[in-house]
């Protein structure tokens, strides 16, 4: 029964992305018109350039110095959130709620929409809207991931603390941060890269830095493409450049091996062969009794810690300069108003179904996009997976397009947000589908390889195909993960489509974008946050009732 | 007569249909050193929780340095387990952090707020914890970490950290059970000479009858929750301890079933030496 039903939903939604697909007019004629209407900008365009070099500069530094302190600022609130919300040291039941409430509300919530929200309490130009979006949104990601780090730690020293009598506080900072700290800068470094690409659509919500000066040079139709592709070139560098960083710091500094298979961690892995990480033996035996060793020998372990520390507080100085913060540029009494005109949820003069419709054109595009990435998924991740393939080679070829698709997406994200306006949702759909493919199709390619080779190598017995085999033994028990994973892309196409709706003017982001920019029309943000909060759970939902009925 | 350091009385623990503790009676008087005896699951970590606060008894009383603990507020309770130390089979130390860090903690009871790193202890108690580091023999450890140490190495900066509690009580919970002999001797030595210079209270649990021997004045031997054994270690031997243990065996193997008869079997077996 449970079965039938969950086979009956799977083929529901297939339909709905079908549907969605064709209601959002997608074809590919109309993709094959969109891509000679690109054509025929990139020849009116003025011939792809950089700005000036100092002009460049400025923009890198703000760019990094925005995304360096909102990170900072989200790394620290963590702290504390993720403190309540860890059932190992929170101090009351009642504050694990809040804790996990506020990781949710703050996740959900777009840091565009928080950038265009808090744009009328700081001056035109002022970086404070941007590093408050990027800090409060980015709250939700670090403060879940150091709560469960938190959870997941040896609970002996920190019992053995609370045996001397030490009280939660001391406990957590002398016997549960120092286990977590890896964990936690291997997290803030990660949402510093996801922050850091970003930037590029904080840009279309004024926040200054190199996205703002490419939505500028892009609304110069055509001439100023030349100069958008050109710095949105310098992003995809950037991004590229900044992971090759954060992941050489993690490895070094943490001893956590370079993980995924975005472009700037493999080449960090090739770079360094793919050695694991080692780890330096430290200390050293200070000579002549007990005020002698007071003085701390110099280790290398020593100067290497204190060496990070300074780097990391010259950045975070470094930052604060280049961000060019200016706390005279807040009007402080549109503070409260501001977060107070949050609350109530309401719909201004629209109606429920207005939202409902919107709502609806951006589950279509998610739907739609994610259809559109499981057939091609299915294809390129199969041949990417060792015991599909039909050799090394082609398997190495899927493999290499994956990791181009997975690491391209900023810089194609960027392109196609150049066409959203003129094409719509089709754009969206298409962007999600492109990045889409690189996620699902890894995720493929890693399910099928971790299949146990048993069935496989009976039917090879029995004298089977290579195709009969596919289909008999590998497919079927592929599939169950492969509905998970789908309904993942899905989950994160929600969210997605969400922001690409703000930048393209469509579905629930046309709304959203209306409401964050006037102060009275700020509880229909809430409203519409709400609607897509929950329907992102309704998916996870879904998701969890299927895989329990596959598993 | 002096107050009992720690006394005991008539405590039972459940935990849901487990009963870990049955109608405990201990008295531990100042100087000490008392072996609790017993198999794995005999109740003896729970005894020793109980004797710090971490565990409430669902039945009876633990008075520890003369406080009822279940009287005591939380800060108060902080405050006394600041004045008894603790040691674990699995060292529980903070592994990424330097050995002196990690002996500072045993100084937080008497601090107010939260400390991380050296710098943010006083020069007093830096100075403290290098002299607890050289009495367990370590100073040349200092600023290692504590993960590169030896299994004896790190129990022996366990024991600086709880020397650094100025503790009048030291709780031992199997602390040499993970360790090679030769280390087991080192640090059951260090115990015992600690104990004999500060004039501290030990209370430690082992599972090997020898060892209980060769390094208590007392041996309290659990079975199951209950006290069956409680004696001091003069003039007894291993066959002497292993006859009782036999024949508390025996007898509760039979009798288990009734438990009214358990208590009386318990009872009529127990070599009862309360004074020391
Ligand atoms: N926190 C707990 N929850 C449930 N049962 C427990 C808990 N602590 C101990 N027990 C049970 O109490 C009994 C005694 O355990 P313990 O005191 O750890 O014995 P020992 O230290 O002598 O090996 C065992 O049956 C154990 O499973
Ligand atoms: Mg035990």
């Amino acid at each position: 029964m449970g079965r039938l039903a969950g086979h009956g939903a799977v083929l529901v939604m297939l339909a709905f992305g079908v549907y969605s697909l064709t209601t959002l007019d997608f074809s590919w004629s109309d993709v094959a018109t969109s891509v000679r209407q690109a054509a025929k900008v990139f020849t009116l365009m003025d011939p792809v350039s950089l700005p000036p070099p100092g002009d460049l500069a400025y923009l890198i530094g703000l760019t990094l110095g925005i995304v360096v302190l909102g990170t900072l600022v989200a790394a620290l609130i963590s702290i504390p959130v993720a403190y309540v919300s860890a059932e190992n040291t929170t101090p009351a039941g009642w504050l694990r709620v809040v804790g996990r409430a506020i990781g949710v509300v703050t996740r959900a919530v777009p840091d565009v929409v928080l950038a265009l929200a808090f744009s009328l309490t700081f001056a035109l130009g002022s970086s404070l809207p941007g590093i408050l979006a990027i800090g409060i949104h980015s709250i939700g990601m670090i403060s879940k991931l150091f709560a469960d780090a938190v959870e997941q730690i040896d609970r002996g020293p920190q019992l053995a603390l609370r045996a001397a009598g030490g009280s939660r506080a001391q406990e957590f900072w002398s016997a549960v941060f120092p286990q977590v700290l890896p964990s936690w800068i291997a997290t803030v470094l990660h949402r510093f890269d996801i922050n850091l690409r970003g930037s590029a659509i904080l840009g279309y919500a004024g926040v200054g830095g190199l996205g703002y000066a490419m939505k500028v040079a892009f609304a110069d139709f055509p001439q100023g493409y030349g100069r958008g592709l050109g710095i949105a070139a310098v992003i995809f560098v950037l991004c590229v450049v900044l992971e090759i960083v954060s992941s050489t710091i993690r490895r070094n500094l943490l001893g956590i091996d370079a993980v995924g298979n975005s472009l700037g961690r493999r080449i960090v892995r090739t770079a360094t062969g793919n050695r694991p990480a080692r780890r330096r033996p430290s200390g050293g035996a200070p000579a002549g009794g007990v005020e002698a060793a007071l003085r701390r020998p110099w280790t290398r372990s020593r100067v290497r810690d204190l060496s990070w520390t300074g780097a990391a507080v010259v950045v975070v100085v470094a930052s604060y300069w280049l961000a060019d913060v200016d706390f005279s540029q807040v009007t402080w009494q549109y503070v409260l108003p501001t977060v107070q005109s949050f609350w109530p949820p309401n719909l201004g003069s629209h109606t429920l179904g207005d939202f409902l419709q919107a709502l609806l054109v951006t589950v279509e595009v998610a739907f739609g996009a994610a259809v559109l990435s499981l057939v091609l998924s299915v294809v390129v991740g199969s041949l990417a997976a060792r015991n599909v393939a039909p050799n090394g080679a082609v398997r190495g070829v899927f493999r290499t397009i994956l990791v181009i698709f997975r690491g391209v997406p900023e810089l194609v994200l960027a392109i196609f947000l150049i066409m959203i306006t003129g094409l719509g949702d089709q754009a969206g759909v298409v962007a999600l589908a492109f990045g889409g493919v690189g996620l699902l199709g890894k995720l493929v390619a890693d399910s099928f390889e971790e299949l146990p080779p048993g069935p496989e190598r009976a039917l090879t017995a029995a004298g089977a195909t290579r195709g009969q085999r596919f289909l008999a033994a590998t497919w079927p028990r592929g599939v169950p993960s492969l509905i998970g994973n789908s309904l993942y892309l899905v989950d994160t196409n929600i969210r997605a489509a969400t922001v690409l709706g703000i930048v393209g003017g469509s579905g629930i982001g046309f709304y959203l974008t209306n409401a964050s920019t006037v102060l009275t029309l700020h509880g229909q943000v809430t409203t519409l946050v709400i609607m897509v909060v929950l329907t992102v759970l309704a998916v996870e939902g879904i998701a969890a009732w299927l895989r329990r009925v596959f598993r | 007569m002096t107050a009992p350091v720690v006394s005991v009385s008539g405590v039972t623990k459940e935990f849901g249909t487990t009963r870990a503790l049955h109608e405990v009676d201990l008295r531990v008087e100042q100087g000490e050193v008392v072996v609790l005896l017993g198999r794995s699951g005999s109740g003896k970590s729970t005894l020793l929780r109980h004797l710090d606060g971490l565990e409430r008894p669902s039945a009876g009383a633990v008075e520890v340095l003369g406080e009822d603990l279940a009287a005591l507020r939380p800060a108060a309770l902080r405050a006394l387990r600041g004045r008894v130390g603790m040691i674990f089979q699995r060292f529980e130390l903070v592994g990424s952090l330097t050995v002196v860090e990690n002996v500072l903690t045993g100084a937080l009871a008497r601090l107010r707020g939260p400390r991380l790193g050296l710098w943010s202890y006083p020069r007093s108690l830096k100075l403290a914890a290098l002299t607890h580091l050289e009495r367990v023999g370590l100073l040349d450890k200092t600023y290692q970490r504590a993960d590169q140490l030896s299994g004896g190495e790190q129990q022996r900066v366990a024991i600086a950290r709880a020397l650094m509690q100025d503790p009048r009580i030291l709780l031992a919970d199997e602390p040499v059970a993970s360790l090679d002999p030769e280390s087991s001797d080192q640090v059951m030595r260090l115990i015992r000479e600690i104990a004999a210079d500060d004039g501290l209270t030990v209370v430690c649990s082992l599972h090997q009858v020898d060892l209980a021997l060769d390094w208590g004045d007392r041996i309290v031997g659990l079975r199951r929750g209950a006290v069956v054994l409680d004696t001091t270690t003069d003039g007894l031997n291993r066959a002497q301890v292993m006859e009782i243990y036999g024949r508390v065996a025996a007898s509760t193997a039979e009798l288990m079933a009734i438990e009214t008869e358990l208590g009386d079997v318990v009872a009529g077996t127990t070599v009862r030496d309360g004074q020391t």
